[in-house]
């Protein structure tokens, strides 16, 4: 299953993809790590993790099917 | 009242007036209410490097933003005597002077309504995964950052 990634806003300039599937990785550090090997420009944007559609703000263990969305500051309204 | 039902708050395109009118006339049947208070956000033409913002075109996280919607109007039920509040939000392409954002909120005495809707205003500009992406007369594009 893996985990499922997300991109939006901004993000999807770096990314070009809005999501893609990333094998299973044990916490959002080993996964953020990977994204930016991947995305290296990645490490110049400011963005915010959602892990299953809630905000986190340190690291998280990960478990199969999670989905992580990367989120630029908001600009709705 | 209304507070535990599940709204959805997107629009494909633009609000239409009319919709906005016919929303209003929908409220004449609870004559429990005394006062509406409405704020109807639209698109302005900016200029960005020197070109008109023609259009905003907005995406966003859609089942993060219905998870956090269900929690903000619980709070705000709690806070605020409100009758009812109705919200919608535009996603895909909205044109300079068209409507993308109506929060509608109606109350027995105007305070409540006045408050919650300016509050509310704030709330999603600031809380919801929404992100939006001007368009200019070139085609070139900006993403729109938040005040």
């Amino acid at each position: 299953m893996g985990i499922k990634v997300l991109f939006f806003g901004s993000v999807t300039d770096i990314t070009q993809v809005g999501e893609l599937s990333w094998d299973y990785c044990a916490d959002t550090n080993i996964l953020m790590k990977g994204l930016l090997g991947r995305f290296p420009a990645l490490a110049n944007k400011k963005y915010f993790l959602a892990l299953n559609q809630q905000i986190i703000h340190e690291n998280c263990q990960l478990k199969q099917g999670d989905t992580v969305a990367i989120m630029p500051p908001y600009s709705g309204g | 009242m209304s507070s535990k039902k599940q709204h959805r708050i997107f629009f494909q395109g633009p609000i239409p007036a009319q919709k906005i009118a016919d929303d209003i006339q929908k409220h004449a049947a609870k004559t429990n209410i005394g006062a509406h208070s409405i704020f109807l956000g639209q698109v302005r033409a900016d200029e960005l490097n020197g070109e008109k913002v023609v259009a905003i075109e907005y995406t966003a996280y859609e089942l993060m933003v219905e998870e956090k919607m269900a929690v903000i109007r619980e709070q705000f039920f709690e806070k605020y005597a409100l009758t009812c509040m109705h919200i919608y939000h535009s996603l895909g392409r909205v044109a300079v002077g068209e409507i993308c954002l109506f929060v509608f909120t109606s109350s027995a005495h105007r305070r409540d309504a006045i408050d919650a809707c300016s509050e509310m205003v704030e709330t999603i500009k600031k809380e919801l995964p929404i992100w939006g992406k001007e368009i200019c007369t070139n085609q070139s594009t900006v993403w729109k950052q938040n005040n």
